[in-house]
């Protein structure tokens, strides 16, 4: 039963796909209804306890399960999808809409299977069909050869990370017979580490933590829909779901979290600073996401699952809308440029909202991304008091690039008598219920709602200090002063010159460029001309010698033909006709050559015998 | 039954040959007519096969003498892996005669030779006498050496008789290998399931490492691996369609059907022997083809060279299977399924990639990628249709190909962990290479010269739809496909 979770929106969606032109209101109502009915099959799923099992063979079975902290992501998923898909079908470009709308349910249906699988396999299965998902998506308007191109980029990249959690399987098996997650806590040895490895760095490349952060902001090419979804509820967020749902399996693995951790912190920095410095709207986003995902790898690394699944709901309800905001912000100005926008007084009820979303996204107090953010400066004290200031950094470096966006979007623009018109009520109506779920999420400031939220997730909510909260609020001030700052000294920051240079991931993507992907395109044309000249040259030296030979053979050729196997000889008389017909004048080379063959074989055996 | 199902094509054949002046209609309704019938009997065969571990391993029996003297007779039987593999044969060969031909020359006997290699192909999978079985590797030779010279394009001759001559020489290695491997019985006999129960070379190092040579190398040929694969993309290439989805999707199998068969079923000990060398041949296969798949600028090309990286996955599974380790006898069994499967698949998908390529070329006349972009704009079916074959070929879970190469690496995994993860790069080039492919050919800029480009036909769309089905339906729930090969490859690895 619990497979209808996943299946009735891969299903459905695939068949919204194939719709062709269809009406915005239309096309809006399926895809409502399809993930509504989604959302009412997890909350049943969640209340009734399903589970599922689909056998392959003796050996493979697909299971699938809820636990309290996948419970919360299964019900999170169609939540966010509803909003945003069907935002999507109201706002993105009518062709192809069909296709975009379909496939967006199949993604959400893609990392529903995610969440509920319950062995690695299934895992994989699911892990792999949302980066398919993400490569339709973000190539979907394919005649810009561009668009494809990033998609190719994106999926590769993550697919790399994929061969981690194909190591895993592999390992789980070879050590245990099974792909159960339950399973992975009987292995011991090298087989727990390159499970734990493994899965830890296919989640870094989902997450697009470092070095695999660039293709986030490939992923830039697709709709901004599209990138909503993959930032707030899908793709990325099953980088950091993963090894939060595993973690007790994985954290007695020795070095795994301080790995975990070094991979969430250097993102975390890396990200904020690159955020800070782009000039380009979703790519500033983009960066935050990653930043934001790697807080969720230090709740991990320090031993809070829970805390970090928490702060990746809250981040969905905050992110999506951002990125529908910037959609609508680019769709007003024609470009994604920051320095060209400050649209407050042309649309003051989006910039009401962005600010909303964006102060979550800066972590002020009172608001829920500032609440999970602060508890995972808790859960990080616990590690250590270094860890705890470097994640009171990266705080601050998300107050600055959110201030940044919100002030450069819509803050009130000198110019007089813009004419632009701000996007209609149901274009908004998606933006607004996902703010309000940000809005919701203030409660948890509120203590009862944050215990009652934690033990629904079976989390446990890390105790602070108070010298904590106030070094990490210092941060915060000081990043909301810089964003100020800069947003009214430097608003071009990031567009020119070395900020412009820096803002790409610092230069990260050219690397990997010049590092990876030009050798393997060298070696590829190198071996495609090896494998024509050299190995094919043997062959025809070969193909040669047997000429020669076979000239030999010419004069005792009677009595050489004897050994040809009688059945071959049977069949060219046979075939005379055709061949005759096919081949005039080169019968009798390949007579010559299987003659030639026959003594060599022949030699062979006789050196053997 | 089964003899039925050989003869069936073959009478076909023959029916077509007296008759050269029937219309290209009634050939083509004569042609499927009788696939389709051979196909019918062997799935009653599949109704009738019993999966169950207490069942004997080769089914519906029949055996007529031939030459007593020589042990030898017309045996046939299947088990779990020859029925798989010639029931997908048989849906291949009606989707590869249903298709229309590339070049509507001598419709009579074109439709007549495919009949005879459909003859060919199903006999070589489903007899139980060595003998009988070296005479239908052969003669499939003869039937695509003559598909492709005839009714290939430019240059084709010159390729169909590079192929030939290539496979002759690997087939004349397997010939003396299975001499010495007869000779060793005594009585002297050609029937394979004596020969598995005997394994007449147990305790002859020499002789054995020797005769396995000379089997490894003929089946390397024709399956082929690096570095003896270079025959395969000019065949292909210079092939029509069709032809290249037969030649890529059954006659490729056969040389992989034999590695089990003969070398892994009846001479046990000297493969184990060899595994290591057999699985890094594998491993080279696997990533030389993806390597240079990726280095190719034709479309057909790139196609034929992910059959070297793909036929290098199944022989990385022969050769776990084949290994000697106690202990991993589920994981190696594992490792046999999906060797196994991934023939089935690589045979439905590749299948349908090459004719797909082959609609392509009749539509342009040309392979090479840069003449090509756009198509997804006047051809959206056909981009639906190459998008799910290309996500399959390069393992996409959900569709046939995944659930082959999943159990291949995770069964290789227990016996030779490094390999199988050195093999994991190709699944990551094959990636890069069909998502290329696909940008290259359907999106972009249409050039001017394709803006007339047709879609797919009715009756294009209607094969592809059902080699795709397949793919879907075997990629989601492969329970009844995995308990058919099962049954078999339980038997020979004994897990």
């Amino acid at each position: 039963m619990l497979w209808l979770v996943s299946l009735v929106p891969i299903v459905a969606g695939a068949l919204i796909a194939t719709l062709g032109a269809r009406s915005r209101t239309s096309l809006g109502v399926l895809a409502g209804g399809v993930v509504s009915v989604t959302l009412i099959l997890t909350v049943l799923a969640v209340v009734q306890g399903w589970s599922a099992t689909l056998t392959w063979s003796d050996a493979i079975r697909l299971t699938a399960a809820l636990t309290p902290l996948s419970a919360a992501l299964a019900v999170t998923v169609p939540v966010i999808a509803l909003a945003v898909i069907s935002h999507a079908t109201q706002h993105e470009a009518r062709q192809g809409l069909a296709r975009l709308t379909g496939l967006m349910i199949v993604f959400a249906g893609g990392m529903q299977l995610v969440v509920i699988a319950n062995d690695l396999l299934t895992l994989l299965i699911g892990w792999e069909l949302i980066g398919a998902c993400s490569w339709a998506l973000i190539s979907h308007k394919w005649t810009d050869k561009e668009n494809p191109q990033s998609g190719l980029y994106a999926f590769v990249m993550t697919r790399f990370g994929d061969l981690g959690l194909f190591v895993a399987a592999m390992a789980l098996f070879a050590g245990t017979g099974s792909f159960d997650y339950a399973s992975i806590a009987t292995l011991s040895g090298p087989w727990q580490g390159l499970v734990a490895y493994g899965i830890l760095l296919s989640a870094a490349s989902k997450a697009g933590q470092v070095p695999f952060a660039p293709w986030l902001f490939r992923a830039m090419a697709g709709p901004t829909s599209v990138s909503a979804l993959l930032h707030a509820a899908t793709l990325v967020a099953a980088g950091a779901y993963i090894i939060a749902r595993l973690e007790p399996f994985l954290s007695v693995v020795p070095g795994w979290q301080a790995v975990t951790i070094a991979i969430g912190l250097t993102t975390a920095l890396a990200g904020g600073l690159t955020a800070v410095l782009q000039n380009h709207s979703k790519r500033l986003l983009a960066a935050s996401t990653s930043a934001q995902l790697g807080f969720m790898f230090i709740a991990v690394g320090a031993g809070y699952p829970g805390v970090a699944i928490l702060h990746l709901m809250l981040h969905a309800t905050f992110k999506a809308p951002l990125f529908l905001i910037a959609g609508a912000a680019h769709d007003a100005t024609g470009s994604y440029r920051l320095d060209r926008m400050r649209l407050g007084r042309v649309m003051p009820l989006i910039a009401g909202l962005a600010v909303i979303a964006a102060a979550s996204l800066a972590g002020l107090p009172l608001t829920g991304g500032g609440w999970s953010k602060e508890e995972i400066v808790r859960a990080a004290e616990h590690t250590s008091f270094w860890l705890a200031f470097s994640v009171m950094i990266g705080g601050g470096l998300s107050a600055v690039y959110a201030t940044r966006f919100a002030l450069l979007a819509f803050g009130r623009s000198h110019k007089e008598g813009r004419d632009i018109p701000a996007p209609g009520w149901k274009e908004t109506v998606g933006i607004a219920s996902l703010v309000t779920l940000t809005l919701a999420a203030s409660l948890l400031w509120v203590s009862p709602a944050a215990t009652v939220l934690a033990n629904a997730l079976g989390a446990t909510l890390p105790e602070g200090t108070m010298a904590g909260l106030v070094i990490s609020m210092i941060w915060l001030a000081a990043g909301l002063v810089t964003g100020f700052y800069l947003a009214h000294q430097s608003p071009a920051l990031g567009r020119t010159g070395a900020s412009a240079a820096a803002s790409d991931w610092l230069g990260l993507p050219t690397l990997i460029d010049r590092g990876v992907v030009q050798p393997v395109d060298a070696l590829a044309r190198a071996a495609a001309q090896a494998d024509d000249r050299l190995l094919d040259a043997g062959l025809n030296a070969t193909a040669a010698f047997a000429d020669a030979l076979s000239q030999l053979a010419d004069r005792f050729g009677e009595a050489a033909s004897d050994g040809l196997p009688e059945g071959t000889a049977n069949i060219f008389g046979l075939l005379g006709r055709d061949s005759r017909r096919l081949q005039t004048g080169l019968s009798h080379h390949y007579y010559a050559y299987i003659i030639g063959g026959i003594f060599v074989v022949a030699a062979i055996l006789a050196a053997g015998a | 039954m089964l003899t039925l199902a050989i003869l069936i094509p073959m009478l076909g054949a023959l029916a077509l040959l007296v008759s050269p002046r029937l219309g290209h209609q009634a050939a083509r309704a004569v042609a499927v007519g009788a696939s389709v019938v051979s196909f019918a009997l062997l799935l009653i065969v599949w109704i009738g096969f019993d999966t169950a571990p207490s069942a004997p391993d080769f089914q519906f029996l029949a055996e007529v003498p031939w030459i007593p003297s020589l042990g030898i007779a017309w045996r046939v039987g299947v088990d779990g892996m020859s029925l798989a593999l010639s029931l997908m044969s048989g849906v291949l060969f009606i989707a590869s005669i249903s298709w229309p031909m590339e070049n509507p020359e001598r419709p009579v006997s074109y439709y007549a030779w495919f009949l005879f290699l459909e003859s060919v192909s199903l006999g070589l999978f489903l007899v139980l006498d060595l003998l009988l079985f070296y005479a239908f590797f052969d003669l499939s030779l003869v039937g695509m050496f003559f598909l492709i010279g005839r009714w290939g394009h430019d240059g084709a001759q010159r390729a169909a008789l590079k192929f030939f001559i290539y496979t002759l020489a690997g087939s004349l290695a397997i010939l003396l290998a299975i001499i010495g491997l007869v000779l060793s019985m005594a009585p002297i006999t050609f029937d394979m399931r004596s020969l598995i129960a005997a394994q007449p070379l147990a305790g002859y190092d020499f002789q054995g490492g020797l005769i396995l040579l000379g089997f490894m190398v003929g089946f390397a040929i024709k399956t082929p691996l690096f570095p003896v694969h270079t025959w395969l993309p000019p065949a292909h290439v210079k092939a029509p369609g069709p032809v290249s989805a037969i030649l890529a999707g059954v006659l490729l199998k056969m040389g992989t059907y034999g590695m089990i068969r003969i070398p892994l079923q009846m001479m046990r000990e000297s493969f184990a022997a060899y595994a290591l060398p057999i699985a890094l041949f594998a491993l080279a296969s696997i990533l030389w083809g993806a390597i240079v798949a990726l280095g190719q600028t034709n479309l057909k090309r790139r196609i034929a060279y992910t059959s070297v990286n793909h036929m290098g996955y199944t022989v990385l599974g022969i050769a776990t299977a084949g290994a000697s380790l106690a202990g991993v006898e589920k994981a190696q069994s594992l490792a046999l399924t999906g060797a196994v499967v991934e023939m089935v698949a690589h045979g439905l998908i590749t299948g349908a990639l090459f004719l797909i390529a082959g609609g392509i070329w009749a539509r342009s006349q040309t392979y090479e990628l840069d003449a090509f972009g756009g198509l997804a704009k006047v051809a959206p079916k056909l981009t639906v249709a190459a998008v799910i074959a290309a996500f399959a070929s390069l393992g996409l879970p959900g569709l046939a190909g995944f659930v082959a190469e999943v159990q291949i690496f995770v069964g290789t995994f227990a016996v030779f962990p490094v390999i199988a993860a050195i093999g994991l790069l190709g699944i990551l080039i094959t990636a890069a290479l069909f998502l290329r492919l696909l940008q290259q050919v359907f999106f972009g800029d249409l050039p001017s010269a394709r803006a007339g480009f047709p879609d797919l036909s009715r009756r294009e769309s209607v094969v592809l739809s059902v080699l795709l089905a397949l793919v879907v339906v075997i990629g989601i729930y492969p329970r009844w496909l995995l308990d058919l090969i099962g049954s078999a490859t339980r038997a020979i690895v004994g897990g």
